[in-house]
């Protein structure tokens, strides 16, 4: 059911960043018609320029998949990025360690990422129910080892011969890359697995009993323990689940994009991933146009680097532009519907 | 509700998508007739004042000098820009209608060769690569088109090391370490061997008493929390006596902190690399800086490429002799720094002097390397492939060697 | 002076909560509002305070219209409200609480905030330093501290949506005074509640709403089985507790428990008979509370010496007990009954103790149906609890009591009923001992203690100082017992 103001809403939701964009070009001088001509052009402009901006997509899907696991469970996980490089971290381990067919490496390296992404989101899990110790701390420091250690393999035990370089490893045999289609760079078995997983997960936590549990563990966990739900073990599962899919994202960024192990392997797209879901406003189906302009805009803001000279960091102001303008307006947005309570979180 | 609006959108999506196929074919098919159009992708900021401004100031006053245009695209690495791989940037300025792509990055090795794979007929340069070394360890005879170019940098960091030496009052000399590589360890070694010469055959003094220490960051330059930071290294050398630090990183940060603590009243010096400006950070705590002019090397590639003539060939070029500083000819320069003393500044010429006209090549026997074992019998002289892959640092050098 | 509303319509989707209302309440007045859960009470003093905008409808005060689009506009315009627990600063002091949302002028410093808290303690005998951070207060001197900021910001016109639910006893009677004493200085008290005695005692008029319609306007006083044939169509049978021979053999037995914090002299000894009801009475904080939450073995108590069928519980937590039957129903259900976003569906789900992966939707859907059927919940299987009135609240929390407890303790089980379905409620209370439960509640209400406990424990200042049975209990003996007179 759509209410009159729901729709003034999204046109404003719309309207308001695209001209606080446009006037972002006029500000450094680029013709806005131009930009915009080159967004879409720059990321979906060919189809190998499609396939480019989903391979880009295919990280976000799955960071903020993991992160609608945690946020469902009143969670901020902060420790996203940590959970994406350990991820990464132990599918390249099985790449460089298992040599085997294409099939039989990519699942190992699946499970090996899945599992690395949950040891790694279960430490911040644990860090926040045993220790006490507030998961966005807990996060950031285990982003920081998870960095610390991804630099130490690449310069230490895994460094390409006679080089102590923090560029990256040796590229892992062609056998752990993810196969693509020709001219395309993108894998469609990643994007596959990363709709897949969104799919699974908003099956999980709308359909399931344990999503069940998890959610109400997450919107009133006093309720919830009332409910004889054990929510330290409902806290602790979000962060096991989270990590898994944020290590998955890891196994794409290694085996499908970068085909090695890079230290900036997560690439920040845990912490845009976050802004992501908080666009979305935690609803599932909103996350795939939303990451998919993000990540339209990551290559088109390479496009107008190349085209119109112009900075290579405006892309991540328009993001933000973006992301301000539509936190103002749900804000605005939430003070009008205080007033008028409506039954609308229904349907999520 | 919000499936009926997600089913709308993408249908839009897909309409702008339809819509705008038609353009990419447009842009492919530029004219040869048009002006030259050059892509450079650079590893770092293009105003870097170090490697990276050095390849766009090279590539702009040879594009300037054929009146043609350059697609510029700067801080291509995983980390400024993890959505961007050079396989992407190449395929996009093809797109535009480049006729020579230049990758000027050592981390961009992969990259490109993958590039020039899927594009086996485009004029390419990797910058510092050996692909198109026939005789080098990594030949790549399956791409026609990907040539190499790099400056003997050698001997600009011999007249680095010499300057450092004869300037230095504790004989401690600490060199700045990106990564280590082949081209690392080969670079620092040249100023070794020069600050080495300097000390004991020209100041005379005993080679014992000179500390040649080095340390690496882990990348060419900065990246918080990846790398180790260069500012700090370059303090802790100062701290620990170093009284002249040679950079051998992307950026400046040798001679930036050289620059403050010399106007804090220490008699410490530093010398930058790559870029011809960068000793302007701190002028009077620069002995000078050793750089590289891809000007004319760039010129004649473009030339090249307009008449036909491009080929995967390799060129390590050397200063030319006549005068480093020759911006229309020399490959490789040394520019002197106000912190050079007159007296330090003539026994530099002389230094340099001797280099090019062959009666000096620090680069014979006997040499070690830093476990002792012999990498040049007496009277030996090195060849440009044992230069080149440099397996290990020299005996006297300290600071690990990979 | 008068306000007048005309003909008010506020709709939820498909649920009409006020149906074209129209009413004038004098200045001086005390109007009460009477009604089954769900009329559409607290929707209508939500329109007027400015939490919900009306769908059509306008109100006046004086002849002069309002603009009544937010609660500070409502304010400004001389209306305000006052919830059952006010919404406050609970780290503020009581005079930054009234700065908080004030209008940014000269009239309204901190200085003149504070004199004027001071005034208004000294004419209706509160006592709130003015500096001592709100969470030292009681709810009932919040309440007092959010009427004098009303006043302060020029409210004329005062609503009470069910006021004394979460105060003591004498609170009530200060509460009482208060508005009296408000109404003879001239201004109109708009009073919501089920409790029909206090109607009784304090309003001057009371108007009776059913399904969002005004069903009358009463002088009073006036007989209560007119207000009640007003508010209900069906005819109430009064139900007591049959005589309690038939209790069965020792269920719960509590020796030397040891109860934490407020809960003075440690030692306890009580046993419990399968298929009894014990009532416990005292004033608010009395230690009532702390003995049902360290029965259910809750988290923030510590127990020993607590035997379930002869059984050593003591150890186990809430979670474990739940497995043996027991069942505990919280008084404050927003904040501990209830998972506010989701819906009674997924309440149902919740409760219900299926254990497979996916959860059969339907089946619990059946059940919510049910629920909502059986305890005529005014919402719909997808209605989540901020959309049902307080009372629907209640009744879903009481609904979703496993079927066959075997210990069940409550807290205030029918706190903003009507009395219909708390009648109702205790009905279905009932029958569950017959099948063997064994209750034991809190309630602050004479009445229902008195009509339906087999036994009550009094409890003063954390100590049960008196267990009475049933028939020994008298309003007045009560009333003397709380104040800790034997
Ligand atoms: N935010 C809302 N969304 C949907 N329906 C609502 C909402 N608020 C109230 N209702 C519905 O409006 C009707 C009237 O509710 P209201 O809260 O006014 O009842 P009430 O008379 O105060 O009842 P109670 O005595 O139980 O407190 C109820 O059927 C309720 O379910
Ligand atoms: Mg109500």
């Amino acid at each position: 059911m759509f209410v009159r103001n729901d729709l003034l809403f999204l046109g404003l939701g719309i309207l308001v960043p695209v001209c606080a964009s446009m006037l972002v070009f006029l500000f450094v001088d680029a013709p806005p018609l131009r930009a915009t001509e080159l967004f879409f052009e720059g990321a979906f402009g060919s189809s190998q320029r499609m396939g480019d901006t989903l391979m880009i997509w295919v990280p976000l899907l799955l960071a903020s998949s993991a992160l609608i696991i945690t946020f469902s469970a009143g969670m901020w996980n902060i420790g996203i990025e940590g959970q994406i490089i350990a991820g990464a971290v132990a599918a390249s381990f099985v790449a460089r360690e298992f040599e085997a067919s294409t099939p039989v490496v990519l699942t190992a390296m699946i499970v090996a990422g899945l599992i690395g992404g949950m040891i790694w989101g279960g430490l911040a899990g644990l860090l926040r129910v045993r220790g006490g110790v507030n998961e966005i701390f807990g996060g950031l420091g285990l982003n920081f080892v998870a960095t610390g250690l991804v630099v130490y393999l690449i310069m230490g035990p895994w460094s390409r011969r006679g080089i102590a370089s923090t560029g990256g490893t040796e590229p892992f045999r062609p056998q752990a890359w993810f196969p693509t289609l020709d001219g395309l760079r993108v894998s469609p078995l990643s994007v596959l697995l990363a709709i897949g997983v969104l799919i699974l997960v908003l099956w999980f936590l709308s359909r399931t009993s344990y999503g069940l549990r998890l959610r109400a563990t997450g919107k009133n966990p006093l309720a919830a323990s009332r409910f004889g739900i054990r929510t330290d073990a409902y806290l602790l599962l979000s962060f096991l689940l989270a990590g898994g899919v944020a290590g998955l994202a890891g196994v794409t960024q290694a085996a499908a994009v970068y085909h090695r192990l890079v230290p900036s392997i997560s690439g920040g797209y845990g912490f845009l991933a976050i802004l992501i879901v908080l666009l979305a406003g935690f609803r599932g189906q909103w996350i795939l146009p939303i990451a998919l302009f993000f990540a339209a805009v990551s290559m088109a803001s390479f496009q107008w680097q190349l085209q119109l000279g112009l900075h290579s960091s405006l892309g991540g102001v328009i993001q933000g532009i973006l992301v301000l303008s539509v936190l103002l307006l749900s804000g605005y947005r939430a003070i009008s519907y205080m007033r008028k309570p409506i039954s609308e979180e229904g349907d999520a | 509700m919000q499936w009926k609006h997600l089913v709308i959108f993408f249908s839009l999506l897909l309409f702008v998508v339809g819509c705008s196929d038609n353009d990419e074919t447009e842009s492919v098919s530029s004219e040869a007739s048009e002006p030259f159009k050059l892509g450079l992708i650079l590893v770092g900021p293009r105003d870097d004042n170090g490697w990276s401004q050095a390849h766009f100031e090279g590539a702009s006053h040879a594009i300037e000098k054929v009146g043609g245009e350059m697609i510029v695209v700067d801080k291509v690495n995983p980390a400024d820009s993890p959505n961007i791989t050079v396989p992407q940037v190449v395929d996009d300025m093809i797109g535009q209608g480049a006729q020579l792509i230049i990758a000027t990055s050592d981390d961009m090795k992969d990259g490109i060769l993958e590039a020039a794979a899927a594009h086996p007929d485009v004029p390419m340069i990797h910058a510092s690569g050996d692909s198109a070394w026939t005789d080098g360890k990594a030949y790549h005879s399956e791409l026609p088109m990907l040539a190499n170019i790099m400056g003997k940098m050698e001997y600009g960091k011999m007249i680095a090391g010499c300057a450092a030496a004869l300037q230095s009052d504790t004989g401690r000399i600490s060199y700045l370490g990106p990564l280590i590589n082949d081209e690392t360890r080969r670079l620092v070694s040249s100023t070794y061997l020069g600050a080495k010469h300097c000390w004991t055959e020209v100041a005379g003094k005993s080679a014992s008493d000179l500390k040649f220490n080095v340390n690496w960051i882990g990348f060419w330059f900065n990246i918080p929390g990846v790398t180790l930071d260069p500012t700090v290294v370059a303090n802790e050398f100062f701290a620990s006596g170093t009284d002249v630090i040679v950079s051998g990183i992307d950026t400046t940060e040798a001679i930036v902190e050289a620059g403050k603590r010399a106007s804090a009243g220490e008699t410490v010096w530093a010398v930058p690399y790559d870029y011809e400006g960068s000793c302007s950070e701190a002028p009077s705590a620069c002995l000078g800086v050793p750089y590289f002019n891809w000007g004319p090397s760039y010129l004649d590639a473009i030339e090249s490429v307009s008449n036909g003539s491009f080929k995967a060939t390799f060129q390590w070029l050397g200063p030319d002799w006549k005068d480093i500083n020759d911006h229309d000819t020399s490959m490789i320069g040394f520019l002197k720094g106000d912190g050079l003393t007159s007296e330090n500044s003539k026994e530099l010429d002389k230094f340099t002097k001797a280099l090019g006209d062959g009666s000096l090549n620090l680069w014979t026997g006997p040499l070690n390397y830093q476990d002792g074992s012999s990498f040049l019998g007496e009277g030996e002289s090195a060849t440009d492939l044992q230069i080149w892959y440099m397996p290990s640092l020299l005996e006297g050098m300290d600071g690990p060697a990979e | 002076m008068s306000l007048q509303l005309r003909s008010i319509t506020k709709t939820f989707g498909p649920i009409v909560a006020n149906d074209s209302l129209s009413l004038t309440i004098e200045s001086g007045e005390i109007h009460g509002l009477l009604g089954e859960n769900g009329a559409g009470k607290s929707t209508l003093a939500k329109v007027l305070s400015g939490f919900v905008s009306p769908d059509s409808g306008t109100v006046e005060l004086d002849d002069e219209q309002l603009k009544l689009s937010s609660p500070s506009a409502a304010v400004s315009s001389g209306i305000g409200i006052l919830h059952q627990e006010p919404l406050v600063f609970l780290d503020f002091s009581a005079v930054d609480n009234m700065l908080v949302g004030s209008p940014r002028d000269g009239n309204h410093t901190k200085d003149l905030a504070e004199e004027h808290l001071l005034k208004i303690c000294e004419q209706f005998n509160f006592s709130i330093d003015p500096l001592i951070p709100v969470q030292k207060l009681s709810v009932g001197e919040r309440q007092q501290l959010e009427i004098a900021r009303l006043l302060w910001l020029g409210a004329r016109v005062l609503i009470l949506d069910e006021p004394t639910t979460a105060i003591s006893g004498s609170q009530r009677e200060n509460l009482f005074q208060t508005i009296r004493s408000l109404a003879e200085a001239g201004m109109s008290v708009i009073f919501v509640s089920h409790k029909l005695e206090e109607i009784q005692e304090i309003c001057s008029r009371v108007t009776v709403l059913r399904q969002g319609r005004i069903m009358g306007t009463k002088h009073l006083p006036c007989p209560t089985s007119d207000l009640i044939d007003l508010m209900f169509d069906r005819e109430l049978e009064p139900q007591g507790r049959k005589s309690s021979d038939s209790l069965g053999s020792i269920c719960l037995e509590l020796c030397g428990q040891k109860v934490t914090t407020h809960f003075e002299s440690g030692k306890v000894d009580m046993t419990f008979r399968t298929g009894e009801i014990v009532g416990l009475a005292g004033l608010e904080g009395a230690g009532q509370r702390d003995l049902l939450r360290s029965i259910a073995g809750l988290d923030d108590t510590v127990t020993e010496g607590v035997f379930f069928r002869s059984r050593d519980i003591g150890d186990d937590s809430y979670i474990h007990r739940m497995q043996y039957g027991f069942h505990y129903l919280p008084a404050d259900r927003g904040r501990e009954g209830l998972v506010d976003g989701l819906t009674i569906t997924e309440h149902v789900a919740l409760a219900s103790p299926q254990r497979s992966i996916a959860t059969d939707w339907k089946l619990s859907r059946e059940e919510s149906k049910k629920i909502i059927d059986k305890f005529s919940i005014k919402g719909t299987p997808e209605s989540v609890p901020a959309s049902l009135s307080g009372g629907n609240q209640q009744r879903l929390l009481l609904g979703l009591i496993p079927d066959n407890p075997t210990v069940l303790l409550m807290e205030h089980p029918t706190r903003g009923l009507d009395i219909e379905s708390a009648a109702w409620v205790w009905k279905y209370l009932m029958s569950l001992t017959e099948e063997g439960t064994t209750i034991l509640f809190s309630s602050s209400d004479f009445d229902e203690l008195m009509t339906y406990c087999d036994r009550i424990f009094v409890f003063f200042e954390g100590a049960i100082i008196q267990e009475l049975a049933s028939v020994e209990a008298t309003t007045e003996r009560l009333g003397s017992l709380l104040g800790g007179v034997k």
